[in-house]
């Protein structure tokens, strides 16, 4: 797929003719220098924009004909988002801020249950009842973790989710995202600066002015670095 | 509770600024059509009780042909057999020149008007005998009740004082008659006879040469609600008598009419008032919503519909709505009960007729409830505009 942003002399082509595909239970990392256009590909995959051109597949649904109402079950029932400043709603307690997506699917069943479930797999079970502006950059992270995982999604989106947190919590939070993978076998996308944070993981893409490459790119490397 | 009700309750609250602010504004919106209603419609309604404690009674009835000649035992026994009816008394009018010498030096005053009255049947149908401010009520045939505005006119008349009344007779001759005064009467707001000269009907009969006729009939009722069955009543008992009558509601709409269009103005105002309320919504939920792109943008990317965010703002217009018709009708039925505990006047002299208008009461709070969640209309439909993307940006 390719996105352009703008119009005329002044547009950017933030993806240029993208094309991979990801498959189930598999851990992957985006790496790429700023401005590459790495959460310019997440929004996509995330449905959270459209493609200038070209389509993106989930579970082998072409999404790009769904209607906002359609893209925003699909959002809810099929992808997590994690994003590198937690955003969670403040005007939650860490507990309801796990239960939303699960209210807004109208799946309440055993909501509080399973949320309860994965806040003590995060280690928040002492937290549950704190507004989210009350609790740490790290437990916030790990709180969004849990929101992102309680809908079991086919796939979890996390922009720089370690972007915000000194390197001990970045450890951690990435130790976390990687043991519920495992656990959950569930997809991972996720985008970073600091490639060292996550050690092995099941594939690497690069992105390079928005071209994507598989695996390490050394110039990248020596970029970042 | 419904998580979106939980949201918008939870984002209003946690704004308490302006949480009051769009409350507040609901509130004054509410609470100027209330004081509206106690000081102009409490006027309106002063008006007409005095109208009719005073001059016409619940029913009034007059002849087509100037004079009724019915006799008075006939007319009031006819009514007063009616369970209805608390009293029934005849009234003649006239206009008289009244020379009285003040110490020492003659005043003279043209064109008063005189009322006639019965003074044993007017007790019972009127309130004029409760306005006396000095002397006694009426009075034998050699005495008059002087209002106040009269008295005065005539360089401080006083109950005792001796004066000289000259009225024109049907035949167009000058009648004069002397007469004591036996009292002063004096209504709170003027409305009642300040202006007149009050004396025994029968004297002014004599005067008139007009023999067991009157001007007017006033008919009190102990249920004034039954004015009107009690008019077609008497109008088909007596169908060759070329009565006429009318209940206070129908001489109010003819004489007040002027004030009535000038009380649904103020009510335009009034409502005027709320829309501008409605506008102050608007802004305070503009703010709301561009404070809150994030939160948007988040819900919008696990899942919200663009449906689930017009309701969370629509619950917070509902909420505002809600909670400022309750602030608002509670302020304002505070201020009516304390206009009426007060026996609050116009002007410091009428006081205000304070009433409960609970139709109208629920209708104003229904009112801006409703405009509240039309104003947060636009807002919420703004806020489902937002894009997720667009409102993740804003970090
Ligand atoms: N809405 C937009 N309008 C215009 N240009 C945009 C928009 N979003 C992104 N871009 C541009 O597209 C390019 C890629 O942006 P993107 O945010 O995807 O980069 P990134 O790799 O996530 O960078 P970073 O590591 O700094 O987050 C950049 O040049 C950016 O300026
Ligand atoms: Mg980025």
């Amino acid at each position: 797929m390719t996105k352009i942003f703008g119009e005329g002399p002044n547009q950017v082509k933030a993806l240029d003719d993208v094309s991979f595909s990801v498959e189930k239970g598999e851990f992957v990392i985006v790496v790429g220098s700023s401005g590459s256009g790495k959460s310019t590909l997440l929004n996509m995959i995330g449905l959270l924009d459209r493609p200038t051109k070209g389509k993106v597949f989930i579970d082998g649904i072409d999404t790009t004909k769904l209607n906002d109402g359609k893209i925003s079950a699909f959002r809810n029932k099929k992808l997590g988002f994690i994003f590198q400043f937690s955003n969670l709603l403040n005007d939650l307690t860490v507990l309801e801020n796990v239960l939303l997506p699960r209210q807004i699917g109208g799946t309440n069943g055993s909501a509080k249950k399973d949320a309860l479930e994965l806040l003590q797999a995060v280690g928040l079970e002492d937290q549950i009842n704190k507004r989210t502006n009350k609790i740490s950059g790290g437990q916030a992270q790990r709180a969004a973790i849990a929101r992102g995982l309680v809908n079991r999604p086919s796939i979890v989106l996390a922009d720089e989710p370690t972007g915000n947190l000194d390197s001990v919590t970045s450890m951690k939070i990435v130790q976390l995202m990687k043991t519920m993978a495992k656990k959950l076998n569930q997809t991972f996308i996720v985008v970073t600066h600091d490639r060292k944070d996550f050690s092995d993981v099941d594939r690497i893409i690069t992105i390079i002015d928005g071209r994507a490459f598989e695996g390490e790119q050394p110039t990248e490397l020596e970029m970042v670095a | 509770m419904e998580y979106r009700l939980r949201l918008a309750k939870r984002m209003l609250f946690n704004k308490k600024g302006s949480l009051i602010g769009a409350v507040l504004a609901v509130t004054i919106g509410i609470l100027v059509i209330h004081v509206n209603f106690v000081i102009f419609q409490g006027l309106f309604d002063a008006i007409v009780r005095d109208i009719s404690n005073y001059r016409n009674g619940d029913i009034l009835i007059t002849d087509e042909a100037d004079y009724i000649d019915k006799s008075d035992l006939a007319l009031a026994n006819w009514f007063e057999r009616i369970p209805y009816v608390q009293g029934a008394t005849p009234r003649l009018s006239s206009t008289a020149e009244i020379n009285m010498t003040k110490n020492g030096k003659l005043i003279e005053e043209t064109r008063i008007p005189v009322v006639g009255v019965d003074p044993d049947r007017d007790v019972r149908t009127s309130t004029v005998h409760e306005t006396v401010a000095e002397g006694t009520y009426v009075i034998n045939r050699n005495s008059v009740v002087l209002g106040s505005n009269v008295a005065r006119d005539l360089g401080d008349a006083q109950v005792g004082d001796n004066l000289k009344l000259l009225i024109t007779d049907r035949w167009g001759e000058d009648q004069v008659r002397n007469f004591r005064v036996a009292g002063i009467v004096q209504s709170p707001g003027g409305q009642g006879l300040d202006y007149s000269v009050v004396m025994h009907i029968d004297s002014l009969r004599d005067m008139m040469s007009r023999e067991g006729e009157s001007s007017s009939f006033m008919v009190k009722l102990n249920d004034p609600t039954k004015a009107y069955e009690v008019k077609e009543f008497f109008l088909r008992a007596f169908p060759n008598d070329d009565f006429l009558a009318e209940t206070i509601e129908e001489s109010a709409e003819e004489q007040l009419a002027g004030f009535r269009s000038g009380i649904a103005m103020i009510n335009m105002i009034g409502y005027f008032g709320m829309m501008s309320s409605a506008f102050a919504i608007v802004t305070i939920q503009m703010m709301l919503v561009n404070g809150k792109t994030r939160e948007i943008g988040v819900m919008r990317s696990i899942g919200a519909k663009r449906k689930d965010i017009l309701i969370i703002f629509l619950f917070q217009g509902m909420i505002i709505g809600a909670i400022g018709a309750g602030v608002g009708t509670a302020a304002g039925l505070g201020y009516t009960f304390y206009a009426k505990e007060t026996k609050m006047s116009f002007n410091n002299s009428l006081p205000l007729e304070v009433s409960y208008d609970w139709a109208k009461i629920t209708q104003t709070a229904l009112t801006s409830f409703t405009l509240a969640i039309i104003a947060s209309l636009y807002p919420s439909y703004r806020a489902t505009k937002l894009l997720p993307v667009e409102a993740m940006r804003t970090v």
